[in-house]
């Protein structure tokens, strides 16, 4: 491993550095290899949306992964009756890590709430990236894992707190 | 059926010498018998030269037998250039024939034959191993002929000189002739060997390659190496064997053929001495001698190409010598026209090794009744499409489609009233238009030019585009292509003037997603050289990599204060790319954002490094030319990896206009600048219509701007033509520049073009957006309900019910039929499978 992190002096903000800076605050990301990270940080794009415009759809298989770097977006379910916000994500969260990995359909509908900036990764090129380093898969299977199992232990947490049942709710991480 | 001849497989080596080379083979015997003729006549001349003209010293006579000696020489040389040439041209010809015919065989051959076989063993066997069979057949009559006749013309002038020399020197042969071949047998046998290691090798090579991104994946690259490694070592060895073989015919045929003259050294020495042979008769015993060997080498030598042409040839041909399943035409009638009723009765399907993949299947359906297959994954549903769609022969039961059945049908019949969409379709390279015809004119030759179908016009073709939802990509592809000033004189013109309705109804909608052409803004989303010239160059010196080298404008640049600036981009530019890119294969993944191509890599490595050591002038002029140009290729709304300081840009601006002033001065008629009134020819139709560039590759954004696109092209009656346009676009070996869904939609596409009576999709639509498929469904439903056949095999369980019915397989067996409702009335499986129950 070289220099590295290129010395930027006249400009230390270039898009590629934001990005890097912003993977190494995603778990996803966060533990891999400056080399790797720095690939990663190239084949991200930014992308821009203004309000009510979808990310993507229910039924949609757009296999990509987004950070949000400003704006706002809603996790929103469509049904006969109109919509339902399931989650609002700020600036700082990252959604769609698990459609890098496979191609699946959307079960819900993602809406940019104002005006929006996106960093986004797609799973064509998250998949030839990772191809090359092959043995960084098992640490992203981990933190997939990790990831899943806390969800459903904050689910078991937040059930029996407000004193629910948790039958055929959790135990995901069991799967 | 009558076949009027064997197969390719089946015939023999020898049947190809004469057959359709019969008249060649005998100019060549012709030619042979004066070509022997005209070699023992110097010998003879040889010796009256030495016996009369020198021992009687007479000058004429020696005059007249040499000027013979000469005529006869050059006689043989130039027949024997003649009898070679006509022995390539039959060798060649052979060989076109062979790889015709195999090749024509082999793609007839049926689909199982293919799972065993790797594609790279028919390349081996089309390209190498058929040039050593051709090249014995071209020398099969010629070679044993001229070097037997000369060898006996030889052996007879020798007995006449001298019975007893001539009995001495030639008793050498018959050792050669019992040893040769035991020898010549080990050749065969490693030969063989070798020709199955070769397969192996190239199945091995076609294995990994197509595996590439397992073995990538898991870093496998030494169990390949391993793998590989062995079986190049083995045919190593058997190739060092054969070589060893082959060597060792050739030095003992040497050997003992070079222990001739000393035989006659001895013996004719002796008899000379004693008187009893003339000196000019030695002399002439000797060269006759000599001559003997080269025949006797040929003859040696087109043994060998014999015996490795046959090995060879028998091997291949064996390999091959399995028959297709069904005639390919009808020989004795036009092929049929078939309704679209499709009735199957106790049908199955046992493989070689007694595994039943379908199991008593009886289904009826009437003309223009559509179907679904499901079940689950290995349930047969494939296969009994497949079956019914006559690509695998069904072993037992009837398959009927018109009343005729199945097996008995050739392959024409069915291709003229079946349409299949396979799972995973196969594109060809060509355009997009080739492809759509694929279909129809396969049919056409079928109709054997008498074609009831005529040529699918341009509106049928952009009817299946729009069936098919492939409307828009093409149309995509149409806007992305590049016009020629000469060809497309009269479109330029109307896109000029579709350019300013654009702007007046779109350019509110759009500007957040285009950059247009401005004079004073700077153009993200072009290059620094576009951002410079703002203009399309006339002249080769100021366009693409020559522009960098250009002296005038180097001056230029200098005289806008760029030159340092650029090149310090340059540097930056390589540093980090070569820093990101280092180490990653050719991919167009990672090289799309990237300003350098990943052939160049390698060359910007060691320039990367020097730039790191060495300042800007301590660099050699080609390494900062080097910089200078990819500086120049900068696209900073693409190009990510380095920022694009505001100085430099506001730079850019001011040379952008200098440059202008310059160029009006100094070469007025080199540039065309951007000009609203203007077509720009380096620019794509897109471009041009919107004097601009789009920012974004957001698929909703793209939605936006082609349905404004269309919009405008509708009101300017341009689609169709941009349409057409857009058909053109090579779609690359494969169809790898078309993405999955893309290639999915062309081969139903195809196949719709042909509108055959049955149509048989086997998971078709699997790789396609719900739009998309959605959109075929519909079709299938509205337009081909009741006019044709439809059997479709499916995957995903919510689009069945607008089929009049759904057959339900499972392990082989067809286990519900009947109508959607009908089905999910009886909660039977079918129910169970769409509420997920197992």
């Amino acid at each position: 491993m070289d220099s590295s992190m290129e010395k930027n002096k006249s400009d230390a903000s270039c898009e590629f550095q934001q990005n890097l800076e912003i993977l190494r605050q995603i778990e996803l990301f966060a533990g891999l290899p400056m080399e790797t990270l720095k690939v990663f940080a190239y084949l991200c794009r930014r992308e821009s949306y203004t309000a009510e415009d979808f990310v993507f759809r229910e039924d949609d298989d757009d296999g990509q992964a987004v950070y949000i770097i400003s704006g706002q977006l809603f996790l929103i379910h469509e049904t006969d009756d109109g919509e339902e916000t399931l989650r609002t994500y700020q600036p700082g969260d990252f959604i769609g890590g698990l459609s890098l990995l496979a191609s699946g359909r959307r079960l819900f509908s993602l809406k940019a709430g104002k005006d929006t900036e996106c960093m986004v990764m797609t799973r064509e090129k998250f998949a030839k990236a990772i191809a090359q380093f092959p043995e960084l898969v098992p640490r992203i299977f981990r933190s997939v894992v990790d990831s899943i199992r806390r969800w459903d232990q904050h689910l078991l947490f937040a059930m029996t707190e407000k004193g629910l049942s948790l039958e055929g709710m959790t135990g995901i991480s069991a799967l | 059926m009558a076949k009027p001849r064997p197969s390719v497989v089946k015939r023999s080596i020898y049947s190809w010498i004469l057959g359709r080379n019969t008249n060649l083979q005998l100019v060549v015997l012709v030619l042979i018998a004066i070509t022997v003729f005209a070699r023992v006549l110097p010998l003879e001349m040889q010796k009256r030269i030495v016996n009369e003209a020198i021992r009687l010293r007479q000058v004429d006579l020696l005059v007249r037998y040499c000027a013979i000696y000469l005529a006869s020489v050059i006689t043989a040389s130039g027949l024997k250039y003649l009898i070679t040439v006509l022995q390539v041209m039959i060798s060649q010809r052979t060989l076109a024939r062979m790889r015709k015919g195999l090749f024509a065989h082999i793609i007839s051959l049926p689909l199982n034959f293919f799972r065993n076989t790797q594609p790279g063993l028919v390349v081996s066997s089309l390209i190498s191993e058929l040039t050593l069979p051709a090249n014995f057949v071209g020398m099969a009559i010629a070679a044993p002929v001229i070097n037997l006749l000369t060898l006996v013309a030889f052996a007879v002038y020798l007995f006449f000189l001298n019975p007893w020399l001539a009995a001495l020197s030639l008793s050498i042969y018959p050792i050669v002739v019992f040893l040769v071949p035991l020898l010549q047998k080990r050749v065969n046998q490693a030969n063989k060997k070798r020709v199955d290691a070769t397969r192996s090798l190239s199945d091995k090579i076609q294995e990994t390659i197509s595996g590439i991104h397992e073995v990538h994946g898991n870093a496998a690259y030494d169990i390949e190496n391993r793998k590989f490694g062995g079986i190049v070592d083995r045919l190593y060895r058997i190739r060092l064997r054969w070589d060893f073989f082959r060597a060792s015919v050739k030095v003992s045929n040497n050997f003992f053929t070079s222990l001739g003259p000393f035989l006659v050294f001895i013996l004719g020495g002796y008899l000379t001495i004693q008187g009893q042979l003339e000196l000019g008769a030695l002399v002439a015993f000797l060269s006759a001698q000599e001559k003997l060997y080269d025949p006797w080498k040929e003859l040696i030598e087109f043994y060998q190409v014999y015996q490795d042409g046959n090995v060879t040839y028998t091997k291949t041909m064996r390999y091959f010598d399995s028959q297709p399943e069904h005639a390919l035409a009808p020989s004795d009638r036009a092929p049929y026209r078939l309704e679209g009723h499709v009735e199957v009765k106790d049908l199955a399907f046992v493989t070689g090794d007694g595994i039943r993949l379908l199991d008593r299947i009886s289904l009826e359906l009437k003309p223009g009744e559509h179907m679904a297959l499901v079940g689950f994954s290995g349930s047969g549903k494939s296969t009994l499409a497949q079956c019914i769609g006559q690509l695998y022969a069904y072993t037992d039961g009837q398959a009927l489609f018109g009343n005729a059945e199945v097996r008995d049908l050739t392959k024409k019949d069915m291709a003229l009233n079946m349409g299949f969409v396979a799972q995973a379709p196969f594109i060809f390279d060509g355009t997009i238009e080739d492809n759509l015809l694929y279909s129809c004119q396969a049919a056409r030759d079928v109709s054997d030019g008498a074609s009831e179908a005529p040529e699918p016009s341009l509106e049928d073709m952009i009817q299946v585009l729009h069936q098919t939802g492939l409307f828009v990509d093409t149309l995509r592809f149409g806007l992305n292509a590049m016009l020629d000033a000469e060809r497309d004189h009269a479109l330029v013109e109307q896109l000029v003037r579709v350019r300013k309705n654009f702007r007046q109804q779109f350019g509110k909608t759009l500007a957040d997603y285009v950059e247009f052409f401005e004079e004073d803004r700077y153009l993200y989303h072009s290059s620094v050289a576009a951002n410079l010239l703002f203009g399309t160059s006339k002249r080769k010196e100021f366009s693409g990599p020559a522009l960098a080298a250009n002296r005038d404008f180097i001056a230029f640049l200098e005289k806008a204060d760029l030159k340092r600036p650029l090149m310090e981009l340059g540097a930056d530019l390589a540093r980090q790319t070569v820093d990101i890119l280092g180490n990653l294969p050719p991919d167009k993944v990672f090289f799309e954002q990237s300003p350098i191509a990943p052939e160049e890599l390698e060359d910007f490595k060691p320039l990367a490094q020097q730039t790191r050591r060495h300042k800007l002038h301590q660099l050699t002029p080609e390494e900062r030319y080097k910089l200078l140009e990819l500086a120049l290729r900068f696209i900073p709304g693409r190009h990510k990896m380095v920022s694009f300081p505001e100085l430099l840009e506001r730079l850019i601006l001011e040379g952008r206009a200098l440059f202008k002033e310059q160029i009006h001065k100094d070469h007025p008629d080199a540039f065309a600048f951007y000009d609203e009134g203007d077509y720009i020819f380096s620019q794509t139709i897109q471009n041009n219509i919107f004097f601009g560039k789009t920012k974004t590759t957001r698929p909703k954004a793209q939605d936006t701007i082609v349905q404004s696109i269309i919009q405008l092209l509708i009101e300017e009656d341009l689609l169709e033509t941009i349409v057409g346009i857009g058909m053109q676009f090579q779609v690359g070996s494969k169809g790898d520049k078309l993405s999955g869904g893309q290639r999915q939609k062309l081969a139903i596409a195809r196949v719709f073009l042909k509108s055959p009576h049955l149509l048989i999709m086997d998971e078709a639509t699997s790789a396609l957006d719900n739009n998309s498929q959605a959109r075929i469904q519909n079709f299938l439903g509205t337009r081909l309900k009741g006019r044709t056949t439809v059997i479709a095999v499916v995957h995903r369980l919510d689009i069945i019910s607008d089929y009049d019915k759904v057959a339900v397989m499972k392990a082989g067996k067809l286990i519900e039929i009947g109508s959607y409702d009908d089905l999910m009335a009886q909660k039977g499986v079918l129910y169970g499978l769409i509420h997920g129950k197992k």
